[in-house]
């Protein structure tokens, strides 16, 4: 029988593609010049999801890049806006180019994430799918353990 | 699953996930700790099986308390749960696995779908068991299941056929601590869901508790017929009231206008399970032991030494059930 | 003398042709074990119709009364079964059937619903409804009605508590695990019942004759019901029982005799002990 197959962590995941991750990878983290998006996971301690990624509008022009709740670099003009649950980054239009909500269960956290998100030559990547979202034409990486505490940027 | 040359090729203890009334009910948690220790003895792993829409809770909290696996399948079909539905699609699962050891609560649910289960996967089954142990050399799974309303045990196994099933009493085994930094795999079968449209659910909700619900009462004050009289009888309702429980009954005491048939205890009423029995004026027949047995702690009243009664008590007063009963409430008044 | 039809009874439609399973059962305190074969002698001991069962069969001749039809009582037991189906038929059950056969002792859960299967699907016409008890007072399993429905490819509902008949379907009602359901079910089904399906048990006048009259019990074996002797008894089973015993007694029996206040006096400490009550202030 076919089947997918991904981790879970007892505290918080993200869910992609249907499936729930503690953290996962599309592209290559930190790319200076295209699209790359990374959820990553969370420590024990930590309940608001952490997410950074580069990323275009559907001509491939550079918009945005994010790290954790702060832009990194803006040339797009986008906003940051909070939600009761979560943020949202839009478009100086103020149409939705990422959602982040996260449910609160007794003992954990999911987060679901919503948006299309291009790369450089205009190519959806990610889209949205069922409550969440799916990526398009790749694997995503899944994560069992942060990324961002070996990293010193 | 025949029995077969395919015994050997069958790996893995598998638990149903059975969520309902999650946090309350906590069966699941309960084999996945006994299910981790057992794939200890057999080398092994526990995989615990999600089968709903929108589980995404109930799958971190298995891996939290001990799960290595977490299969899902997530389909609006499987909402609520329905047996012929279940049952088609975790055959599949099986039959595409091969798990040597399939478990589940004894919640009404499970008592109604691992039968017809394992009757599709043509493989044997106990019932409410009490107990789980194995045979690593024959990889056997040694259930002991009640029989007689628990009167007797009997420790089964499933030489031949699997997995080797079993449903399971809640309460039987310690479950592990929430573990927040735990991290499982997770598995989403690709299968196909379809209701079956013969059984179709109208309408759910859930049981009122009743005033006074004797099965789930701390503490049960219950009587038989050597009270002697309704008045009588009426004190248990005083007692259980100050020791917090409810107030059960023998047939006998039912029959003759004393309680109503809610209160009747033993083989035709109700069993309980309380933390303290108190049973006054009842000889201890069998009818009626089988509902009061499992109690925690029996306390016995009684003016016969000899009442077969006194045999299955932790604490006998032998004494007029009425003399007691007024000398005990008259302190207990005092005490409030 | 006929009493009101049981309220659980409400709804109309045509005619039912319904099995009820039976099983004869120790009555419990004559309990004896056959160490060998592990299993409950069944042979020379007194028996009752399990309790469930009757519970079953009085739901099924109120919906007889109801709706017309015919009522088939089926058990499957050594040949002292016959005692069951004999009160079936004198509470009004129309035919019984006993399956008996040396070689169908001994058996689980799997092989018994494979027998009452079996004989179930040879019954011409085919039954609308299928009644069982939910559990029985000696195994308590529970698991051969959604083992027949099962086989029989018949949806299920167990632990029924109400059924109100409709056109080709039933509505029930059924407590599980702090739900109250109500399910519509298409026929042919399997229900098995609960006790707080409350039927009152009633014997029409003229049925104690017509018992009396030795109406036939029709006996169906091995051959007759073309069953394969790998699949049914022991060797059908797929579940073995290693030992039979009385769990050990872990009751502490202590006894305490004396004055009332005595007595009552080691009640309370006993009471104490277990936290049910506080214990007195030592100022009081």
């Amino acid at each position: 029988m076919k089947f997918r197959e991904s981790l879970i962590s007892a505290h918080h995941n993200y869910l992609i593609d249907r499936m729930l991750t503690p953290g996962f990878l599309l592209g290559k983290a930190d790319a200076k010049d295209d699209f790359w998006l990374l959820a990553d996971v969370l420590l024990p301690e930590e309940r608001a999801p952490f997410l950074c990624g580069r990323f275009y509008d559907p001509e491939g022009r550079f918009l945005v890049h994010l790290r954790g709740d702060q832009w990194v670099e803006n040339p797009g003009g986008c906003r940051l806006q909070g939600s009761g649950d979560g943020f949202q980054i839009l478009y100086p239009s103020g149409e939705v180019l990422l959602a982040v909500r996260t449910e609160v269960f007794t003992n954990g956290y999911l987060t679901r994430i919503q948006g299309k998100l291009y790369d450089r030559s205009g190519l959806l990547r990610v889209e949205p799918s069922f409550d969440s979202a799916r990526v398009l034409d790749e694997a995503w990486h899944p994560l069992a353990s942060p990324v961002r505490a070996s990293k010193n940027s | 699953m025949k029995k077969t040359q395919e015994t050997e090729r069958t790996q893995g203890i598998w638990i149903f996930g059975d969520y309902r009334n999650y946090f309350q009910n906590r069966v699941t948690l309960q084999l996945i700790a006994k299910g981790k220790e057992l794939a200890g003895k057999l080398g092994t792993e526990v995989t615990v099986l999600v089968l709903g829409h929108q589980v995404h809770q109930f799958a971190m909290e298995y891996s939290a308390h001990g799960a290595d696996v977490v299969m899902v399948v997530e389909h609006p079909a499987l909402k609520t749960y329905q047996v012929e539905t279940y049952t088609r699609v975790v055959a599949g699962l099986v039959e595409a696995w091969r798990p040597h050891i399939f478990l589940a609560g004894a919640t009404a649910f499970g008592r109604e779908f691992f039968p017809r289960l394992a009757k599709r996967l043509k493989t044997g089954l106990s019932a409410d068991c009490v107990s789980l142990e194995v045979d690593p050399e024959h990889g056997w799974l040694i259930q002991t299941t009640p029989a007689f309303g628990g009167e007797l045990l009997a420790d089964v196994i499933t030489p031949e056929h699997r997995p080797q099933m079993a449903t399971v009493h809640p309460g039987m085994f310690k479950e592990r601590i929430h573990d927040k930094t735990a991290v499982s795999r997770i598995v989403y079968p690709e299968v196909q869901v379809e209701a079956d449209d013969r059984v179709q659910l109208v309408r759910s909700k859930p049981e009122q508790a009743q005033k006074g619900n004797l099965q789930d009462a701390p503490v049960v004050v219950a009587g038989g017929r050597g009270l002697g009289t309704k008045e009588n009888f009426g004190m248990l309702f005083e007692l259980a009231a100050c020791l917090g429980g409810e107030v059960g009954a023998t047939r006998p005491a039912v029959m003759a206008g004393w309680a109503e048939e809610d209160r009747l205890l033993g083989q035709t009423g109700k069993s309980v399970k309380p933390r303290l029995l108190i049973t006054v004026g009842t000889s201890g027949a069998v009818q009626y032991t089988t509902g009061i047995q499992a109690a925690e702690t029996i306390i016995a009243i009684n003016r016969d030494p000899n009442a077969p009664i006194f045999k299955m008590a932790d604490l006998g007063l032998v004494g007029e059930g009425r003399t007691i009963l007024t000398l005990l409430l008259e302190k207990l008044r005092r005490r409030i | 003398m006929k009493s009101g039809l049981p309220d659980f009874i409400k709804g109309d439609c045509s005619t039912v042709n319904i099995v009820v399973c039976i099983k004869q059962v120790p009555d419990a305190p004559s309990i004896r074990m056959d160490k060998e074969r592990m299993t409950i002698i069944r042979e020379g001991v007194e028996s009752i119709i399990n309790p469930l069962d009757a519970v079953a069969l009085d739901a099924a001749l109120a919906l007889k009364e109801k709706l017309g039809g015919r009522v088939i009582a089926l058990t499957m037991g050594p040949p002292q079964s016959e005692e069951a189906l004999r009160e079936a038929l004198a509470a009004g059950a129309d035919h019984a059937v006993l399956i008996t056969d040396p070689r169908f002792a001994g058996a689980d859960t799997l092989a018994t619903s494979h027998t009452l299967a079996r004989a179930i699907s040879r019954l011409e016409p085919f039954p609308d409804l299928i009644l069982c008890g939910k559990q029985s007072i000696d195994s308590d399993t529970g698991h051969v009605g959604p083992q027949i429905a099962e086989e029989l490819d018949l949806p299920q509902v167990c632990g029924v508590t109400e059924i109100h008949p409709e056109e080709n379907s039933l509505m029930v009602r059924q407590a599980s695990d702090g739900f109250l359901n109500t399910l519509r079910v298409s026929l042919p089904a399997l229900l098995t019942v609960s006790r707080d399906l409350t039927v009152p048990r009633y014997l029409p006048f003229g049925e104690i004759e017509r018992a009396f009259e030795g109406r036939d019990i029709l006996r169906q074996g091995l051959a007759d019901l073309e069953l394969d002797e790998r699949e049914v008894g022991f060797d059908g089973s797929a579940t073995t029982v290693l030992r039979l015993y009385r769990p050990p007694p872990k009751r502490r029996g202590e006894l305490l005799s004396g004055t009332s206040q005595e007595i009552v006096e080691g009640l309370i400490r006993k009471l104490e002990s277990l936290s049910i009550i506080d214990e007195e202030d030592a100022g009081n």
